[in-house]
């Protein structure tokens, strides 16, 4: 039997370039993970390569898009070497569009009720247990959260999500758009996906004398020791590159619009 | 015609690939012990390797290798300057990557480590010139830190590091903190005009 200071938990291995030493092996597996960022601080490459790193070991993954439709997003990834085509055609990495669920469901409507919550998340289960998903992303959790207009519901769905997933050993990314990325910043749009969530990553742009440069920071990670500090972040064209960022560099960014 | 540096080669030949070489040079010999440097690894070695330009554009120096008969085709260059200028990234030649500035130094660093996990070579190096072009646009502080894990990074992964250096016009915090991260020294920084 294993003490407790040896005991590790299993951990979804992400595959991005310098993440998984920065969670010191991977996201706990079956976690929910929040991936909040600015608007071009490249949430969706993060959770698309998340997906295709799992889908290249042979797990079923499926992303669902809720803030741009399938066809655009699949032609925007295209121009990522990790990316292959096949790997949509051949089932590994499925595809689902939030406008075509809802039409599924019978869910045509601005705003949804405690009922309506549940046939979705029940869709979502449903789907995940159906193709035996181990990796999931939804893009973004903030667009699906607009139509459910009390905060208790959007607590509610998450929750329930999150803990029916976990149950499947699934790992989620749920990515979350926020307009500031600083320390006095909410990491989500309705101040409660943050607390629901068992990790927590923030991603925004440092401005450095009129430059942007984007940034990671894993503020919070259920089930592992894990960096704290910022991060530097490329979207070449084999993926997410990340590096520490300079000390002092965090420093002169500090009177950066986005730092104040 | 071109005259190279014998006594260079015959230094480089007694580094290691995890070591970090500066390069002093003065701004009347920068080209030709930059030339007498890179030559070697590339033809001696038959290193691959990256060129950080932050003092010229790229093409500038793809050129100035052209006009003396080195074929440079084979190393990728991450051109800091041509950004700076509209219509700069415009060129010729496949093997130019661009940066926005040269004060985006974690992105620098990236781009380069990008580019050379696509590297078909198995010895690398990585060629920084030069320190005092950085220097113009980065405090003190930061840029000696930036050199620091450079300089790190690079032995780490047993890639060689050479960086090249204007003495007279590198900040001393800048100047001392890389006296003390680089394994050798190739000094050419002091010219004596007969």
């Amino acid at each position: 039997m294993q003490s407790p200071s040896t005991y590790q938990r299993d951990r979804c291995v992400t595959g991005i370039h310098g993440l998984d030493e920065i969670l010191r092996g991977g996201i706990p597996y079956g976690s929910t993970v929040l991936a909040a960022g600015t608007c071009g601080s490249g949430k969706t490459t993060l959770g698309m390569e998340f997906l295709v790193r799992g889908a290249l070991a042979g797990e079923a993954c499926a992303h669902f898009t809720a803030t741009e439709p399938s066809v655009k997003l699949l032609e925007n990834i295209r121009q990522y070497q990790f990316f292959d085509m096949n790997m949509v055609d051949s089932g590994l990495i499925n595809v689902f569009d939030m406008d075509v669920l809802y039409s599924w469901l019978g869910l045509d409507k601005a705003t949804f009720d405690l009922d309506d919550v549940h046939a979705l998340i029940k869709a979502i289960v449903d789907i995940v247990n159906t193709i035996g998903v181990t990796r999931l992303v939804i893009d973004s959790v903030t667009t699906l959260c607009y139509k459910i207009k009390s905060d208790q519901l959007i607590r509610d769905f998450l929750f329930t999500l999150g803990k029916k997933l976990a149950t499947l050993g699934c790992t989620t990314i749920l990515i979350s758009e926020i307009t500031s990325a600083t320390e006095n910043a909410h990491w989500s749009s309705f101040g409660v996906e943050e607390a629901i969530a068992d990790g927590i990553i923030v991603m925004g742009d440092n401005e450095r004398m009129g430059h942007l440069l984007r940034f990671l920071q894993v503020v919070k990670m259920r089930g592992t020791s894990h960096s704290r500090a910022k991060h530097a972040i490329e979207l070449t064209p084999i993926g997410v590159m990340l590096t520490p960022m300079l000390k002092w560099g965090a420093q002169i960014d500090s009177t950066s619009r986005w730092g104040q | 015609m071109f005259e190279f540096d014998q006594n260079i080669a015959q230094q480089l030949s007694e580094v290691s690939l995890n070591s970090s070489v500066q390069v002093r040079v003065g701004n009347s010999n920068a080209f030709s012990v930059t030339a007498s440097t890179i030559i070697p690894l590339m033809q001696m070695f038959e290193m691959g390797g990256v060129y950080i330009s932050a003092s010229r554009g790229a093409v500038e120096i793809i050129q100035a290798f052209e006009a003396i008969g080195i074929d440079v085709s084979h190393i990728q260059f991450v051109d800091l300057v041509s950004s700076g200028i509209l219509g700069g990234t415009d060129v010729p030649y496949n093997n130019v990557h661009f940066v926005d500035s040269p004060i985006m130094l974690e992105s620098i660093l990236l781009r380069t480590l990008y580019i050379l996990q696509a590297s078909q070579s198995p010895r690398n190096f990585v060629f920084l010139d030069s320190v005092n072009a950085l220097a113009i646009y980065n405090e003190d502080r930061m840029l000696a830190e930036y050199l620091h894990i450079f300089i790190n990074t690079f032995r780490q992964r047993e890639i060689l590091s050479v960086v090249i250096n204007v003495p007279d016009q590198t900040p001393p915090l800048v100047l001392s903190n890389l006296d003390l991260y680089c394994t050798d020294l190739i000094d050419r920084g002091n010219v004596v005009i007969m």
